[in-house]
């Protein structure tokens, strides 16, 4: 792990940010849209998804992000890769981010897996040059050499969860994102996936890490942020923070929690 | 298996890593509007990916494939001949009628395709929406463009028989204009099915009966001048009509409607503009509302 005397670059900086969804603005006839006519008011319950953040992520460190459903990480996460617009505060980003929020979210079954590749390169806004330099590197970690030019629904799901895995750490960026995909794989396959991120996290590029398993958490993590209803519970050393983090009151209850 | 990573470093992955240039800073904030021009400019080669995209899907699996192109304005062609020229025998000022009528269907087979698909570009793309950042502009944009062969077949088809008739003229050169803004005015308005498509799925649902009546609320099948009054005002006032009036021009040389051109031009420019905003209004929370 990286351990300079200097001190490391702001690779992500959030500064109050935050989220609110309004529940129910549906336009529907004879609801709110009818009332607003009138001139009545019109209730709506609001839902802090993300409130009032406020922390640094540093260039080069593995951050990992733990909280229960709900707490505010996919839409941290969210935010971040510029799929969803914030509604308070802000977020400053130092290069580029590389999001996996989803396993295969874009692929398109009638085209093989090459040509899935280079959509998915061109999706990430990855170099032309680039995406067909790392192809066969991308079939090789996805041991998928042999069925590069079949199409995608002639795939298992494990294959097309391979592809998507390769592709989102074959590709370069500053800031990879993996947003709760290892709990999908199993297998061989995940303990590779768990040892290319633990190097790639020694290595230069900033690491944002979620999963309900907190084993892989304290594997990957030197610090992680801790989120609770929307709000930053704790930031800090992993192991210390795991510590409180499991032996929180709510614990026993979420403790099945793997679901979405 | 083993668990070894490869011993590779990530030398392009980052630049700040290896002492290059430093990426520029992105600052995230509250926004009311997200769209702009860079969108379309900078994102040339997603567009390109995506139109081959679905260029490849539409034509997998299907036997006929580019031949149903020709299918549908064909198909309409025989209906139109058989109800509006030998039932009706409408009067199409000395242009034969079958001509008349695939002239005005070359750019109609454009619109309703490219808007019935169009407005499905967003929601059909939905893991796009929802898990990447990539401008939604681009993937309405490339729907549209994907569409293009319903216009060049048709269009191509309608000239060929026009310069067989004998109806060439230099007005032809204009043609690939009129063609134009067929495709602008279609753009203009899919981009505000598709954006509003997401939010209020009604909108999908309505358009393929708008569609189905559409054909006869433009002067596709019988000239505009054949109405008068109420109907004329109203017809005027499709921006489709002042399209196929240039199109007629440019193909069969015929006088177009100058008033209809005129309103049909401002109609385009004001859907253009709106377009513009309800797209970026909506692409705020298309991500959320998806």
């Amino acid at each position: 792990m990286t351990s300079d005397s200097a001190p490391r670059q702001v690779a992500v900086r959030a500064s109050g940010l935050g989220k609110t969804y309004v529940l129910g603005e549906r336009l529907r006839l004879g609801g709110a849209f009818t009332s607003r006519l009138r001139g009545r008011p019109v209730h709506n319950t609001t839902i802090e998804a993300l409130d009032d953040v406020t922390f640094d992520i540093l260039q080069g460190e593995s951050l990992g992000i733990v909280g229960v459903n709900g707490s505010g990480k996919s839409t941290f996460l969210q935010i971040l890769s510029r799929t969803v617009v914030p509604t308070h505060g802000s977020l400053t980003v130092r290069g580029r981010v590389l999001p996996m929020l989803s396993i295969g979210a874009g692929f398109h079954v009638e085209l093989t897996g090459r040509e899935n590749v280079v959509l998915q390169g061109a999706i990430l806004g990855v170099p032309r040059r680039i995406v067909l330099a790392r192809m066969n590197e991308i079939m090789e970690f996805a041991e998928l050499e042999r069925h590069a030019d079949t199409p995608l629904k002639r795939y298992s799901v494990g294959m097309q969860s391979r592809l998507s895995f390769a592709i989102g750490m074959r590709f370069p960026a500053d800031i990879y994102i993996f947003d709760e995909v290892l709990a999908v794989i199993d297998g061989a396959f995940r303990d590779r996936c768990l040892a290319e991120i633990e190097h790639m996290a020694g290595s230069g590029p900033t690491i944002l890490f979620v999963s309900h398993d907190l084993e892989q958490v304290a594997r990957l993590c030197e610090r992680t942020l801790w989120l609770e209803h929307g709000r930053l519970r704790a930031l800090g050393q992993t192991a210390e923070l795991l510590d409180r983090y499991r032996v929180r009151p709510d614990a026993r209850r979420t403790q099945d929690d793997g679901s979405t | 298996m083993t668990a070894t990573p490869l011993n590779r470093t990530y030398a392009h992955t980052s630049d700040l890593a290896a002492g290059g240039p430093a990426p520029p800073e992105v600052h995230i904030r509250p926004v009311r509007h997200r769209i702009s021009v860079g969108d379309v400019t900078a994102n040339l080669g997603l567009i390109r990916v995506l139109v081959a995209r679905d260029l490849k899907v539409k034509y997998k699996q299907s036997v006929l494939g580019p031949i149903w192109l020709l299918f549908q304005p064909f198909a309409l062609l025989v209906a139109f001949v058989i109800g509006f020229h030998s039932v009706a025998n409408v009067d199409t000022g000395g242009v034969s009628y079958a001509l008349f009528a695939l002239t005005g269907l070359s750019m109609w087979s454009y619109f309703s395709s490219a808007s019935a698909a169009g407005a499905l570009s967003l929601l059909g793309n939905t893991n796009l929406v929802r898990f990447t950042s990539c401008p939604r502009l681009v993937l309405t944009l490339a729907n549209l463009l994907a569409s293009l062969p319903s216009l060049l077949v048709p269009a191509v088809a309608a000239v060929v028989v026009a310069l067989v008739d004998g109806y060439g003229s230099a007005n032809l050169i204009l043609a690939p204009l009129a063609a134009m803004w067929l495709v602008l005015l279609t753009a203009a308005f899919t981009a505000i099915t598709a954006s509003a498509a997401v939010k209020w799925h009604d909108i999908p649902a309505a358009l393929p009966f708008l569609l189905q009546v559409g054909v006869f609320l433009a002067p596709i099948a019988y000239p505009a001048e054949n109405l008068s009054g109420v109907t004329r005002v109203l017809l005027t006032l499709n921006p489709l009509t002042g399209v196929i009036e240039a199109w007629r021009w440019c193909v069969l040389a015929v006088t177009p409607d100058g008033l209809a051109l005129a309103a049909s031009l401002t109609l385009t420019a004001l859907l253009v503009v709106g377009a513009w905003l309800v797209f970026g209004r909506l692409e705020v929370t298309m991500a959320d509302d998806i």
